[in-house]
């Protein structure tokens, strides 16, 4: 613990972790973000009677959420904003991601769009899809022509 | 298509001051959950991401001048499940930090709104500057 702390900022909390640490983690496990990749990340599971597609959306107001679908295609966009009020030089960490997103995503051709619901749930947001029911195979009985 | 948001009002989290830090038991995964730290007039604020863990699956302890966030992410599909498409993994959240003397440890409240947990941790009031008489000899 410093006892002279004159011209030291007031940063009372010290993380635990080494920075390979956080430089192995940042790599590892920072979802979102990350260069390259789209966010926000969606998984896709597929039960009997639908696709249920789920993304992790922390921070958002379900308000702010814009869920659209078109041409078999699924969009979702939104804004993560910051803190508000708070100017950049108050931050002394500033790992959460911000700003505007947008992610379209392709539909399989059997579901039923117009049943579609979506929930907001922790931070996660689901989607389902319900599934077509599959549509049986139609016999068609050939005539004999020439009888 | 509808949309069904649910709106849970922030909900005060308790913060336990005693016992050792959860350990993650299942063999699950387990991420740095990314944060925010910014100061205020009061104190400080830190903000972590904890997509899918619900309030009473955080746990939130400070012990002696360590301060752990632990969040439960319940990872299993529902039966018969196929996962078809995958771009991120379910695990749970582990954060660690130290806490100097200057935070008031009695007095931290969090908060966790939208998959967000808001940990508020206030300035501990600063005694009077005390003299020390020198002697001289």
């Amino acid at each position: 613990m410093a006892i002279f702390r004159w011209g030291h900022r007031w940063d009372p909390l010290q993380d635990l972790e080494r920075e390979v640490d956080r430089l192995l983690s940042s790599v590892l496990s920072f979802q979102g973000i990350r260069f390259g990749r789209q966010y926000p990340p969606v998984n896709v599971i597929q039960l009997e009677l639908e696709y249920v597609l789920t993304a992790e959306l922390p921070g958002i107001r379900p308000e702010d959420l814009e869920l659209t679908v078109a041409n078999g295609v699924l969009t979702i966009k939104g804004e993560r904003v910051g803190p508000e009020g708070i100017p950049d030089e108050r931050f002394r960490r500033q790992e959460r991601p911000r700003g505007n997103w947008r992610r379209s995503i392709s539909l399989p051709d059997s579901i039923e769009e117009d049943k579609m619901t979506a929930e907001f749930v922790n931070g996660v947001l689901k989607v389902h899809l319900p599934r077509t029911p599959v549509v049986r195979p139609r016999q068609i009985k050939v005539v004999d022509g020439n009888a | 298509m509808s949309e069904t948001p649910q709106a849970p009002t922030p909900s005060a989290i308790a913060v336990t001051t005693s016992g050792a830090a959860p350990p993650p038991t299942e063999a699950q995964v387990v991420f740095t959950p990314p944060i925010d730290i910014f100061e205020t007039t009061a104190g400080l604020v830190l903000l972590a991401d904890l997509p899918g863990v619900a309030p009473d699956s955080l746990e939130l302890q400070v012990q002696d001048n360590k301060l752990t966030l632990f969040g439960r992410v319940d990872a299993t599909l529902p039966e018969g499940a196929q996962v078809i498409h995958q771009e991120y993994r379910v695990g749970h959240f582990l954060r660690s930090f130290i806490l100097s003397d200057e935070v008031d440890h009695e007095n931290i409240s969090a908060k966790l709104n939208h998959g967000v947990l808001e940990v508020i941790l206030p300035r501990a009031q600063q005694g009077e500057p005390r003299r020390i008489p020198v002697a001289i000899e």
